[in-house]
């Protein structure tokens, strides 16, 4: 389980993050907000990018706080960070193998893990050879979370996944989201509410570096602020 | 084709090997100054791999001469031990500065290592035991000057540093220093302790420098810090030579060298001091028409075949 308890985070006199709290069990947990809300923040905290002033990270019990980046992805947390997930001039399988090259417990599954992704993203299997930058957005997109899964994680997070894609491809995208949650806790962070409500199982409002609401996806989808602010219904 | 790419590097392997019974000294001479160039390029390339631009050849280059000089004049090493202490010295020192300088990027790393550089030349040159500006004679080259046999020193460490080369394109390395390259937070992301390996790459490479300024001592037999051994064109000669090879390869730095010193020693010969002139403007021409080095060149004319 992934606890993130009273965290405080500034840059400089700036604070981002006020006593943020939440808990990733075996589900799919949903992160809404505004732009500028701190949901990237947030995450980069976890990821041990941005130091928190004060609070605490645990995954499985175990303080990430003090640990570098590369410790917490090795300790079971993948990313697939916004607008930056790929490397574009490797091809599909070397970038496949950079997410898992650096983790013992995943090198070693290596080929468990590329049957894995491929049973979820089976176009990735007649493209091995391509650079990755050369594939459509759509296609870029299911490299670089096929990537995070390489590294058989324990929590996978998932930065603004549907960004700059379009509704068909952002629909292909939840719908491997509601499989790939069958064996990894996931964290998304999403603008688009409306399809993220349908893949996951419970919700964080983050407004003003605050968690304002923290429910099921069902109660979420029926709340009156909700509705208004995120849904535009 | 994989057993056709070992066939030909064995038979440029045996050719090499076989020049000295072919060739006079002069052809030879030319020979170890291509193979000088060579590792020096690959190295500096091997680093810039990761997106760190060293201006520090020349530093760690004259380190590992001194390193080879002082430990053959007051030690009494024989030659190849004063080698592996230059390229020991080089890549020890590197690791601990690298632990401090590395957390720089850009241009601030570049300027770090130049100055660097100086740093080695000022102390050698205010020191008694590196004998000062004047400094020092080697009692005996290696081999006692034998072309042949000094040859094949400098060829064994000019392979060894395309062996690193390829390692290094093989491994996991290749892996860590693109993803540096190309994004740190998503190499960092994906599991790439992003210090670790840009200690262990500079250490590596630099060692590499020191090893070829050790070679260089022996091939010469002298230091002298402020013309030769720690020269701006220990610096500017190689970088060119991988440019124009092609950036991010093994074969483009080794192509940058024979090409650029083929060049630059028949210039030498045919237009004394002019030849600077004709050498940089085929060096600006040459980056201009060549973005991407002969080696982007001819994976680009496959590409087009291929289609």
């Amino acid at each position: 389980m992934l606890e993130v308890k009273n965290l405080n985070v500034s840059y400089g006199k700036l604070q981002i993050l006020w006593d943020v709290s939440m808990q990733i069990g075996n589900e799919s947990v949903g992160l809404f907000g505004p732009n500028g809300a701190g949901k990237t923040t947030l995450i980069n905290a976890i990821l041990g990018i941005v130091r928190p002033i004060s609070g605490e990270i645990t995954l499985d019990g175990e303080s990430l706080l003090k640990m570098e980046t590369d410790k917490i992805i090795k300790h079971g947390i993948a990313v697939v960070p916004q607008d930056r997930e790929l490397f574009p001039m490797m091809t599909v399988l070397e970038n496949l193998r950079t997410g898992c090259a650096y983790i013992p417990r995943a090198k070693k599954k290596y080929k468990e893990r590329l049957e894995y992704v491929f049973a979820m993203f089976p176009i990735l299997k007649e493209r091995l050879d391509q650079p990755a930058g050369s594939m459509s957005g759509g296609q870029q997109r299911m490299v670089s979370i096929a990537r995070a899964l390489m590294a058989d994680p324990k929590v996978l997070i998932l930065d603004e996944p549907s960004g700059g894609l379009q509704p068909s491809i952002v629909t292909e995208v939840f719908h491997g989201l509601k499989e790939i949650k069958k064996n990894v806790s996931v964290l998304v962070t999403e603008q688009n509410v409306r399809q993220a409500l349908k893949a996951i199982d419970r919700g964080y409002i983050l407004e003003d570096g605050k968690i304002a609401m923290a429910d099921t996806a069902q109660n979420l989808a029926g709340n009156d602020h909700i509705r208004k602010s995120y849904l535009g219904i | 084709m994989k057993y056709w790419k070992y066939l030909i590097c064995a038979v440029l392997l045996i050719v090499a090997v076989s020049l000295p019974k072919f060739i006079g000294v002069y052809p030879l001479q030319m020979a170890n100054i291509i193979l000088i160039y060579m590792a020096l390029a690959l190295s500096w390339d091997m680093l810039l791999r990761t997106g760190q631009l060293s201006f520090g050849i020349a530093g760690f280059f004259g380190l590992g001469g001194y390193a080879t000089m002082l430990t053959s004049t007051y030690f009494g090493f024989n030659p190849l031990l004063s080698l592996m202490a230059a390229a020991i010295t080089a890549g020890l020192v590197a690791a601990l500065v690298g632990y401090s300088v590395l957390r720089l990027r850009a241009l601030y790393f570049a300027i770090v290592t130049l100055a660097l550089g100086e740093i080695f030349r000022v102390i050698a040159q205010n020191l008694e035991i590196t004998g000062g500006t004047e400094g020092m004679l080697l009692k005996q080259t290696m081999f006692k000057g034998d072309a042949a046999s000094t040859y094949w020193v400098m060829l064994a460490i000019g392979v060894l540093t395309i062996i690193i080369s390829i390692i290094f394109q093989k491994t996991r390395i290749h892996y860590a220093s693109t993803s540096i390259r190309n994004d740190e937070i998503v190499a960092a992301s994906s599991g790439v302790n992003i210090f670790k390996y840009l200690v262990i790459i500079f250490a590596v490479t630099s060692a590499i420098q020191g090893l070829v300024g050790g070679a260089y001592v022996q091939l010469y037999g002298f230091v002298e810090p402020t013309a030769t051994t720690f020269s701006i064109n220990f610096v500017l000669m190689p970088i060119t030579m991988a440019l124009l090879g092609g950036l991010y390869t093994t074969w483009g730095p080794v192509i940058g060298a024979v090409l650029l010193s083929v060049i630059a020693e028949s210039l030498k010969l045919r237009i004394p001091y002019g030849h600077l002139l004709v050498y940089g403007i085929i060096m600006v021409v040459g980056i201009l028409w060549f973005p991407g080095g002969i080696m982007g060149f001819i994976k680009k004319m496959f590409k087009i075949s291929n289609q």
